[in-house]
């Protein structure tokens, strides 16, 4: 790739090679900054967060180990090296020794950093925000004490001066004007040796890899896409990271989406609200956690906040994963995707799109520039059944809606994850229920018409019994919770 | 100069209630901590060495067959590749616990599906990694083997077991019986550290670098496996990132290395990817256990019976000690306690955090929830009424033992007597059951060395190849010897984990911190003694306190008394007549309240509190962590946690840490943890007990048991995932 700019604990650093090295790989390897842990190398433990400072001056958690170099363009990453001012130490760092938030001490600096960014929003939903770091030895009170002692402390300096200094990394140091960018992406890599094919137990794919593409529009993203159909869009890399660093894929030709801010915008218009796809699921909670509040509910739980903040709503939808919560939700939602390819546009209903297992209607050169979704359905919930409560992928997600009118049924929609190859609308219950008096006896007799629907597979996250039977509770869910009763799988207080 | 001391009689001297200082016991921070807060404590793979190499291990696709390298000399001549080593030393699995010498070591042979077979050493992780994945491995000639316990040869364990009584008696006349089977899976350790290991020769001399738990072991494994004296080999681990069990024995990444390291003339680092800590680091055996309780209408026990299937590699001796607290936690004449080890192709069965215990005394507590339902008695009244005067099987006393006051006063701490009625308590979606379990776990002191040396200055410094792996010896054994002399905390200074240091027990089976605590206190003895004598004055009559000495109604700083010299000790604890002449072991209760979701079947711990006693507690801040975290190993048990082997070769299906599921801070509620005061005499001369796998010992099956409480619903078949419980709703 071009040489990229970042600041790493407020030295401006440059650096080249193939883009899909990851920014853990570098901090240890290439800088020696060893307190960023790897534990596990796909992002489900956290032990490697760090905080990115984007242009803007926002500030997140993000996971190490999954997020490439050309991510960082412009931006300012702070490692636990980087948190302390001199002697003194952060304050989340303080509370953590003085509540015995370290034990074996591995997890910590994923911990502390996840906190440290916490702190610096002001969050005290200290459950949610520390959901994404694994420990295996404190059982997290200890830890969930430190970061609530910490609220409120004084935030460190280093924030403000990372913020300035971000203003004087200039574009041409980071990513270079449009024709340099597309010039340098078709040159080879630097940096590492470029290895040659071989035939070997699992791949026989080049490591050689182009320089990846940094574009700051989407227009100059679609030229260039249409010229190189074959390349890999990369976002927040949650996904295509692990294609990495556990699928070992080499991927030849990359373009790098983070810096087009105008894949990044949200809309509203004619009762829609639209995402740009380089919205990121953090802002698509922040922004939905109003009107579908259970959808927010979801949201929280299926990704930790580091992949949140990376990961977007377009490339959630784009790599068409069978046990994405996504697509469910937004499938009874009644999502429009948004695809472009060049300058030619089109619109699909989003279940369209899902055509087969890991097969998108999606042409050579298109890509995901938006998603649409109404501003309020009153009827819509979606639930996710996971054996872990957090971080954990769904037994069952299901979505539903329905549009009652004089107590009857006269529209519904619903969405699926979990029970087929695609994310699918249940199409035999909704005509069951369709036309239906509103009430618990139409649901009921329209429960069985799910097996229609679906045959569901048996494997480690729930036998095939169980996602039938567990899909049929949650409409029956679905409806109690529209009558009133309560439900919520947090109400388990004591 | 070594001063050398026996556990052959009960320490009841109890000196250390008699020191001044006041840090014995008091919840003290961690030392280390702000270097882990920061990012500075250095573990195994973080020595950015000079000319550092990486290697990546290969591992076997099947489970049998000649192991063939197809394209080795393709894979050594790609880029940054500099050896591909296939090396008859590499160890076929890790080695046991305390096993002292090299385990099994076979790279020709497969043996299990994920066993390493070869290394790839190159420039980068990234060209290792690269390369590692282009060696092709063919296996020759194999034969298919037995991966399924339940299928393949037995191997009685009879040593381990026992038939006293008549128990087929015992269950045709019991008023109450109880005969059930339970299962539990595979675990695995998952530290949060991958195991790693950097191996540096200068000569013939090795260093390795390495996360271990017991390095005066590992030392011996490492020069057996490499055919080297031992004198030859340094190990080093100052920080480990936890162990559980799993980083007991020498493993083969560290053989790897230290080969590669030979071979290349460069130090190489092999860190396992988290896949391979699944595929091939311990885990716990699966067990099946048949347990039978015969009970009178009190619901006296008149027998108990245990009958258990464990399993593990061929050639390997550990069989997961099932029975262990079985023996003597409850009365009842009539046992029939037995082992059996069936030999199955899948990765090797070891230590994994409370062997035995964790599934012994989990399962025994559920059949007792079951016992009590039958018999309708209060759970922690059948208890109660089952705690034998003295073992039961050797009749020798308990050395302590504050066992009944755990179940009372964790019953009252807890609001058992709130308990709802079975399948009773319904809040909207969600049924709501309590449910509790007994804890107790053996206790075992081992050898232990270390050396203190008091500085003139009056500052004292420990060393010790002893390790931390979380668990706080550094904080502990600098409390020791500050207490001991008479120094605050800060002018300790704690060495540990480098094996030119005296050799301590290691960090396993509880024993560390009682073991090595007390080699810490035998030094401080004899320093203590020199000083006295210095001072004319008897040992006893000698107050050490913030760095002064006061005696005879004088006072003098210890640096007056040490007139620039330095008194070094070598503090030696050897078990003794006390282990075999009473039962020692430690006891405790969980209570536990859960809801479970009549929809959907998830379950979801609502609280959760343990009682406990173990001895003196040398600090208490790291002592209840100890707990907290064993309760918390006890919800992944009950809810979560399961290795899944593919039932066609035996492969963990499951080698990631978002498939095996370790409870995530959702799942855990808030835990409250009482440590009862308790000083065992016989135990140590700190009066205390192991206590850091004390929490897990019993914990899941008290959830289990609020489940059917709350539900209605016996899940005999751990962990209890929603599935499992929806279908029985």
């Amino acid at each position: 790739m071009t040489d990229i700019a970042f600041l790493l604990n407020g030295e401006t650093v440059r650096a080249g090679g193939a883009p899909t090295r990851t920014l853990l790989d570098y901090l240890r390897e290439q800088k020696g900054l060893t307190g960023t842990k790897e534990g596990c190398n796909e992002g489900d433990c956290g032990a490697c967060t760090v905080i990115v400072t984007d242009p803007e001056g926002g500030l997140r958690a993000l996971n190490a180990c999954i997020l490439f170099l050309p991510q960082l363009a412009g931006r300012a990453v702070r490692t636990v090296e980087g948190l302390a001012e001199g002697a003194a130490l952060h304050p989340v760092q303080q509370a953590m020794v003085d509540y015995h938030g370290s034990q074996c001490g591995f997890c910590t600096p994923g911990f502390v950093m996840a906190m440290a960014a916490a702190h610096a929003q002001g969050r005290t939903d200290h459950d949610d925000q520390l959901a994404g770091n694994l420990c295996r030895c404190t059982g997290y009170a200890p830890i969930i004490r430190a970061a609530e002692a910490a609220q409120g402390a004084p935030l460190p300096g280093w924030i403000e001066s990372d913020r300035e200094k971000l203003k004087t990394l200039s574009a041409a140091q980071t990513a270079g004007d449009a024709a340099a960018r597309a010039d340098a992406a078709s040159g080879p890599a630097g940096g590492r040796a470029p290895y040659e094919p071989e035939a070997g137990q699992g791949t026989d794919a080049t490591l050689t890899e182009a320089p990846g593409f940094i574009p700051e529009t989407a227009d100059e993203l679609a030229a260039w896409y249409l010229d190189h159909p074959e390349a890999t869009l990369i976002a927040g890399a949650t996904d295509v990271g692990l294609w990495v660093t556990k699928g070992l894929r080499a991927l030849p030709e990359t373009a790098f989406l983070n810096r087009c801010e105008d894949l990044k915008t949200i809309t509203r218009e004619e009762g829609r609200i639209r995402f740009g796809a380089g919205v990121t699921m953090t802002r698509v909670l922040e922004t939905l956690a109003a009107p579908y509040p259970s959808y927010a509910e979801m949201v929280r739980r299926y990704g930790s906040v580091q992949v949140r903040n990376a990961a977007t709503i377009g490339g959630s939808l784009a790599n068409g994963s069978p046990i994405g919560d996504n697509a469910p939700a937004l499938i009874a939602l009644g999502a429009t995707i948004h695809l472009r390819r060049g300058d030619d546009r089109r619109d699909l209903p989003l279940e369209e799109f899902f055509i087969d297992y890991g097969k998108q209607d999606r042409q050579p050169g298109e890509f995901v520039e938006a998603v649409s979704l109404p501003e309020a359905r009153e009827n819509f919930r979606v639930y996710k059944i996971s054996k872990r409560f957090d971080q954990d992928i769904s037994a069952v997600c299901a979505a539903f809606d329905a549009t009652v009118e004089n107590g009857s049924v006269t529209a519904i929609r619903t969405g699926f994850g979990g029970m087929a190859a695609t994310p699918k609308r249940a199409a035999a219950f909704e005509a069951a229920l369709t036309g239906q008096p509103w009430t618990a006896k139409s649901v009921e007799a329209a429960l069985p018409a799910l097996a229609q629907d679906f045959t569901p597979l048996t494997d480690m996250r729930a036998s095939a019994q169980y996602r039938l039977e567990a899909a049929q509770g949650l409409a029956r869910r679905w409806f109690a919770e529209m009558s009133g009763q309560r439900t919520n799988v947090l109400e388990v207080q004591p | 100069m070594t001063e050398q001391f026996k556990m052959d009689a009960p320490a009841t001297d109890r000196r250390l209630d008699g020191m001044a200082q006041g840090l014995v016991g008091a919840p003290l921070d961690r030392p280390e901590g702000p270097l882990k807060v920061s990012g500075t404590a250095t573990y195994a793979d973080e020595y950015r060495l000079e000319n550092l190499a990486h290697g990546m291990l290969v591992r076997a696709p099947g489970n049998s067959g000649r192991v063939r390298l197809a394209n080795r000399d393709a894979v050594a001549a790609m880029p940054g590749v500099l050896a591909v080593i296939h090396d008859p030393r590499l160890l076929r699995n890790p080695a046991q616990g305390t096993a002292n010498k090299a385990p099994v070591q076979d790279a020709n042979e497969a043996h299990y599906l994920g066993q390493p077979v070869a290394l790839v050493v190159a420039e980068s992780f990234e060209h290792a990694r690269h390369a590692a994945h282009a060696l092709k491995i063919e296996l020759e000639g194999g034969t298919p083997r037995p991966v399924d316990p339940e299928t393949a040869a037995i191997e009685p364990q009879s040593s381990k077991g026992l038939d006293q009584g008549d128990l087929d008696r015992a269950m045709t006349e019991a008023v109450h019986a109880v005969d059930v089977t339970y299962r539990t899976p595979s675990h695995s350790s998952a530290p949060m550290e991958p195991h790693a290991s950097i191996a540096q020769w200068d000569g013939e001399n090795l260093t390795l670098r390495g996360s271990y738990q017991m390095l005066k072991y590992n030392r011996n494994e490492l020069a057996d496996a490499l055919g080297i004296h031992p004198d030859r080999v340094r190990i080093l681990a100052p920080y480990v990132g936890g162990g559980f069990g799993s980083k007991l024995g020498l493993a083969p990444e560290a053989v790897a290395a230290a080969i590669a390291a030979k071979e290349t003339g460069r130090p190489v680092s092999v860190a396992l990817t988290r896949p391979q800590v699944f595929e091939t680091t311990m885990r716990r055996s699966e067990t099946r256990q048949r347990i039978r309780l015969a009970a009178d209408a009190e619901g006296r026990l008149a027998g108990i019976g245990q009958a258990a299937l464990v399993s593990n590699l061929p050639g390997e001796v550990f069989a997961e000690p099932v029975l262990q607290a079985t023996h003597f936690l409850y009365a009842g004449e009539n046992r029939r306690l037995s082992l059996d080890l069936a030999r199955v192709h899948r990765l090797c069965a070891g230590s994994v955090r409370a062997p035995g215990e964790a599934v012994g005394i989990t399962v025994l507590e559920c059949a007792m929830d079951e016992l009590a339902e039958a018999a309708g008695i209060d759970p922690v009244e059948l208890r109660r009424r089952n705690i034998p005067e003295k073992d039961p099987e050797s009749g020798k006393e308990f050395s302590s033992r504050r066992f009944r006051e755990a179940l009372d006063s964790g019953a009252e701490a807890f609001g058992w007597s709130d308990r709802p009625a079975t399948r009773s308590r319904r809040e909207g979606e969600w049924w709501i059951g309590y449910g509790m379990a007994s804890a107790a776990r053996v206790n075992v002191l081992m050898e232990s060395r270390a050396r203190v040396t008091l500085a003139p200055d009056g500052s004292a410094k420990v060393e010790t190849d002893m390790t931390d792996i979380g668990t706080g010896t550094y904080a502990i054994l600098g409390q020791i010897a500050g207490e001991m002399l008479g120094l605050p905390r800060d002018r300790v200074e704690v060495v540990l984990g480098d094996t030119d240091l005296p050799p301590a027990s290691g960090s396993g089976g509880s024993w560390g911190a009682a073991s090595s605590g007390t080699s810490v206190y035998v030094a401080c003895q004899a320093i203590r003694a020199q000083l006295a004598e210095r001072l004319g004055v008897a040992e006893t009559e000698l107050t050490l306190k913030d760095g002064q000495a006061v005696f005879d109604n004088r006072t003098e700083t210890l640096a007056e008394i040490l007139k620039g010299d330095e008194i070094a000790k070598e503090g030696h604890v050897l078990p003794g007549d006390t282990s075999k002449a009473v039962r020692q072991a430690t006891f405790g209760a969980y209570f536990v309240e859960v809801a479970v979701n009549g929809v959907t079947g998830e379950t979801r711990v609502r609280r959760m509190h343990g009682s406990f006693a173990a001895g003196r507690i040398l600090n208490a801040k790291t002592a209840r962590s100890q707990c907290l975290g064993g309760m918390i190993f006890g919800i992944g048990m009950a809810l979560t946690e399961e290795l899944a082997f593919d039932d066609r070769d035996g492969h963990v299906a499951n080698h990631n840490l978002a498939e095996y599921h370790i409870p995530v801070n959702a799942d855990v509620p808030q835990i409250t943890v009482e440590l009862l005061e308790e000083r065992d005499d016989w135990a140590s001369p700190l009066q205390a007990k192991g206590i850091g796998e004390l929490g897990i010992c019993g914990a899941a099956g008290a959830i289990v048991n609020a489940i059917h409480n709350a539900t209605g619903v016996r899940v005999r078949d751990f962990p209890a995932t929603l599935d499992k419980v929806i279908a029985g709703l």
